[in-house]
């Protein structure tokens, strides 16, 4: 959060490494960097070019090609044939409301854990990130036991309180460290001032600490909107059917792989790609910082 | 307006083995500036800070006009609070700064609350900078808006914990004058957090000196400097320091280390193993032999424009004597040293209590 | 001392709530039915019996496990240890070495795996699945047919390397990242004072840059371990396990058994053991990243 320091020392190096290099580096070591480059952009970019090409192209097949004429027609067949808007609808409607109560129970318990003055609180900070190693994979089976056995199954509720709690360790943790670069004594002026320490968290630390908000509820919107395997497990409801299980039923409904119909699923992909994607690379800076901060450990 | 009152207040951190502060009774008048002076770890922030309750006691009792206050929230005591680092809520400009204590009490109207903070911003200079925000202003600016969000509440009392010290220290000086001044003018009870000696003496009405969390002294600054209570407040206050010697008895009069004999002060409890002190001021230093004066060599001159420091070696320890500043022996130089009546303080070497 | 933090305990509260409802939870349920004999239908679902250890004897008794196991070690080696790490980590260093002298196809390259990255995994197996198509996919449609080859039918004949390879395209971006931001922080002295010293560029990579990585990467190489052993959606789009049980790696094993055969008690020992790893990953990676704390 403190850009100053850290800012000037990266171009400090960049100056003093460019200046490093031997003069007039050799062309040889250019052409094969930029070699390398160009098969790294073709190897992650191709799969991409196909989706977006086959998305606009009315007859798309398996394999790249610019369609003909293109056309938003798969785009209008998912709304019109396959209630796409609906999955949309939910989509952003359960993971809008995970953002929502994500943001709230991370605010709490992340300024909590940072202000908490406790000798095992070094322990709360292991266990979560226990947590947050725990594969979903494994606990699918319990989680599907445990939501049947709650009503949680086919619910709203039980989608959202599950995709809330899923990036909750994380995002408690990433919380915890923007908290903590949050100075005390702005909240106890505020509680000298009058307020009450709730309020205080309101007025004064989350307004200071907003970047940190906004990382949260960005990564808990995105991290619901495209998870898939709980999705999965806990919906068979067309009604509560999401973005991801429409195009996961699209893909899988169809037969054999031969006969998908590559346009209405890619177009599918691309409006559930898309925002994610957008949304991440506009806060790529604030989201890589979080990630490369929460990779330091502890 | 409040009397302030530490009854016997003790306060222990988990992870430190000595108390932050031990056993502390203070009794701080109505209307009067009271400054808690120490080194860093004295303990003179924890006080502060259980009386603002942003920290609990563990025993002991902290009372405002007569009533305890220490099961009282931080925003039910009605204190105020200057903090070292001043604490602008940097989301706000300097107006909303100012007035959020108002605004949170909700006691005035928007209109009351505009022209309080005005008139608060006019007493302190500070108008043009109201909507600006903290980020943009300078640290003495910062330091000014700070405390307008103190007084504008008009509380029981003012706490300042060091708000002076991120000052540079041409600004420090002035201000000194200023906030002095300006307490005299509100008449509110404050107390204030430093560990620079020199803010203690010319802002006090009465010092505290603590140490190791322990209450070593309570007076006026002449009281403090002038008979200091034992041997740490001797040496940290004034610049520079008291000098101590070691010293024995010989009937009537002290032995200094170096076979300075001086006239014992009247009124000297009895003790064995004691301590000198002398300030520099209480030295006088003379070029020629005179009967009564001790023999000395200067090892170097400090000339500070409007006096000297001169430094003299007399047996093994080394004295700082305070001169003219149109007296500046050259080093090497033999000097001639005889203490004034009155000066000559002496200290139990064991305890450090002063005996006289 | 309680009373003090008593706000900061409740602060904790909802997030702890949800938390044990559903990390504690399941886990304390998968222990306890894998020692039942709880199935998702039948008159194992009403009544479950308590087993014991059978599920376990059973499982560790069962060939198909031990292939499993050795699926996850191969898919976590090939895609993690050797591709997202080893990828990540060369594609850090040149997009590093790039940025230093400004050559801009760096950028892009790192915007191009980002991308594979924050893409939706389930998007990305499905990209994978039209790559690999063997009558109409871009690898043979396109890329071969161009070279005048034969087509190749990807899944079929090489399940695992398809695998493997769809999952460095999805995963690489991570390590990259992490990698990246290291180098970063290795203050620029190190570099004058070794040039000053007379070390060449290599020299100075091997003395100086790799080094100062080694702390992070260890936590890297842990870190995406975990979630690579984990991993369900990309195999279960791309091969569902198949062919045979060539790709069947410890997820899906626990989700077959479990929804396909219908024996919660049994996949939930293996879910037990896959927690069991994990934690022994976990801690760890714990462990050192406290010692370098």
């Amino acid at each position: 959060m403190v850009e100053g320091p850290g800012v000037t020392t990266r171009a400090a190096s960049r100056v003093a490494r460019t200046a490093a290099a031997p003069r007039g580096a050799s062309w040889i070591e250019a052409l094969a960097v930029h070699a390398v480059f160009v098969l790294v952009v073709v190897f992650f970019l191709v799969p991409f070019l196909w989706l977006f090409t086959a998305a606009f192209d009315a007859d798309a097949v398996a394999y790249i090609r610019f369609p003909a004429a293109p056309t938003l027609n798969n785009f209008v067949r998912i709304f019109t044939e396959h209630d796409f808007g609906r999955a949309l609808l939910n989509s952003v409607f359960v993971a809008g409301s995970t953002m929502v109560l994500d943001v709230i129970a991370v605010a709490l318990a992340g300024y909590s854990l940072s202000r908490l003055e406790w000798r095992f609180k070094s322990w709360i900070t292991y266990a979560v990130l226990l947590l947050q190693t725990m594969p979903l994979s494994a606990t699918m089976v319990p989680i599907y036991g445990l939501a049947r056995a709650l009503g949680l199954r086919n619910s709203y509720a039980g989608l959202i309180l599950i995709h809330a709690a899923i990036e909750l360790p994380f995002l408690v943790w990433l919380m915890k460290n923007f908290f903590d670069n949050v100075p005390r004594y702005l909240e106890e002026a505020a509680w000298l001032d009058g307020r009450s320490k709730l309020r205080a968290l309101a007025e004064i630390v989350l307004p200071v600490a907003r970047n940190g908000i906004g990382v949260v509820a960005g990564l808990a919107f995105l991290a619901a909107w495209a998870e898939v395997l709980m999705m999965i497990i806990l919906i068979d409801s067309q009604d509560l059917k999401t973005v991801p299980l429409a195009f996961y039923e699209t893909l899988r409904t169809q037969g054999g792989y031969t006969e998908v119909q590559y346009g209405l699923v890619a177009a599918m992909g691309v409006l559930y790609a898309v925002p994610v994607m957008a949304l991440f690379l506009m806060t790529r800076r604030m989201m890589v910082r979080g990630l490369v901060a929460s990779s330091r450990g502890l | 307006m409040a009397r302030v009152e530490y009854d016997d207040v003790s306060k222990r951190f988990p992870t430190q083995d000595r108390p932050a502060v031990d056993h502390l009774g203070l009794d701080v008048a109505n209307g009067e500036f009271l400054v808690l002076l120490g080194p860093s770890g004295c303990g003179k922030t924890t006080a502060l800070r259980m009386l603002a309750g942003l920290e609990y006691p563990d025993s002991g009792d902290i009372l405002i006009d007569g009533r305890s206050v220490v099961r009282l929230e931080p925003k039910d005591r009605d204190v105020a609070l200057v903090f070292q680092s001043y604490a602008l809520y940097p989301h706000m400009s300097v107006r909303d700064n100012i007035q959020y204590p108002l605004r949170v009490r909700k006691q005035l109207t928007a209109m009351e609350r505009l022209s309080k903070v005005d008139r608060v911003a006019d007493l302190l200079g500070i108008r043009q900078l109201l909507p600006r925000r903290p980020a943009q202003l300078s640290g003495g600016e910062q330091q000014r808006v700070a405390l307008a969000r103190a007084i504008v509440r008009e509380p029981r009392v003012f706490l300042m914990d060091e708000p002076l010290s991120n000052l540079d220290a041409k600004l420090r000086t002035h201000t000194r004058t200023e906030l002095k001044a300006l307490q005299k003018q509100l008449g509110v009870t404050t107390i204030f957090v430093t560990h620079d000696q020199a803010e203690a003496m010319t802002m006090g009405d009465r010092i505290a000196v603590l140490d190791a969390g322990k209450l070593q002294q309570l007076g006026t600054p002449d009281n403090v400097y002038q008979r200091p209570a034992n041997l740490f407040v001797a040496q940290f206050i004034g610049s520079p320091p008291m000098n101590i010697v070691d010293a024995r008895r010989d009937g009537g009069a002290l032995v200094l280390t170096g076979g300075w004999r001086v006239e014992a002060p009247r009124g000297l409890a009895g003790s064995d193993g004691i301590k000198v002190g002398l300030r520099p001021e209480s030295i006088d230093l003379e070029r020629a032999p005179a009967s009564g004066a001790q023999p000395a060599e200067v090892l170097v001159s400090e000339p500070l424009g409007s006096e000297v420091i001169v430094n003299v070696k007399l047996g093994d320890a080394l004295l700082k004597i305070r001169t003219g500043p149109d007296v500046r022996p050259d080093p090497g130089t033999p000097v001639y040293l005889r203490a004034r009546p009155g000066g000559v303080r002496v200290f139990d070497a064991s305890s450090g209590a002063a005996l006289n | 001392m309680l009373a003090r933090n008593s706000t900061y305990i409740a602060g904790v509260a909802p997030a702890a709530v949800l938390l044990a409802l559903f990390f504690v939870g399941p886990a304390l349920w998968a222990l306890y039915s894998s020692l039942t004999n709880l199935a998702l239908v039948g008159i194992d679902a009403a009544n479950p019996r308590f087993v014991g250890l059978d599920n376990y004897t059973r499982l560790f008794a069962d060939p198909d496990f031990w292939t499993v196991i050795r699926n996850s070690v191969t898919f976590v080696v090939g895609s993690a240890v050797i591709g997202q790490f080893g990828l990540g980590l060369a594609l850090a260093l040149l997009i590093d070495h790039a940025e230093h002298r400004r050559w801009w196809l760096g950028t892009l390259a790192y915007g191009a795996v980002l991308l594979a990255w924050v893409n939706p995994t389930l998007i990305a197996g499905f990209l994978w699945v039209a790559m690999y198509d063997f009558f109409f996919g871009s690898l043979n449609h396109v890329f071969l047919s161009s070279l005048g080859a034969s087509s190749v039918d990807w899944i079929g004949s090489f399940p695992m390397p398809a695998v493997i390879v769809a999952n460095i395209w999805r995963g690489t971006a991570f390590t990259m990242i992490i990698f990246l931001g290291a180098l970063k922080t290795i203050p620029p002295d190190i570099y004058e004072a070794a040039r000053i010293d007379g070390a060449n560029a290599w020299r100075r990579f091997w003395d100086h840059t790799l080094p100062s990585l080694r702390p992070i990467a260890a936590l890297a190489l842990l870190s995406i371990t975990m979630s690579t052993f984990g991993t369900f959606i990309v195999i279960q789009t791309l091969t569902n396990g198949g062919p045979g049980n060539a790709t069947e790696v410890i997820a899906l094993f626990a989700f077959h058994t479990a929804f396909k055969s219908f024996s919660i008690g049994y996949g939930s020992a293996i879910a037990v053991v896959m927690l069991g790893l994990n934690f022994a990953f976990a801690i760890a990676y714990l462990r050192w990243s406290r010692a370098r704390a």
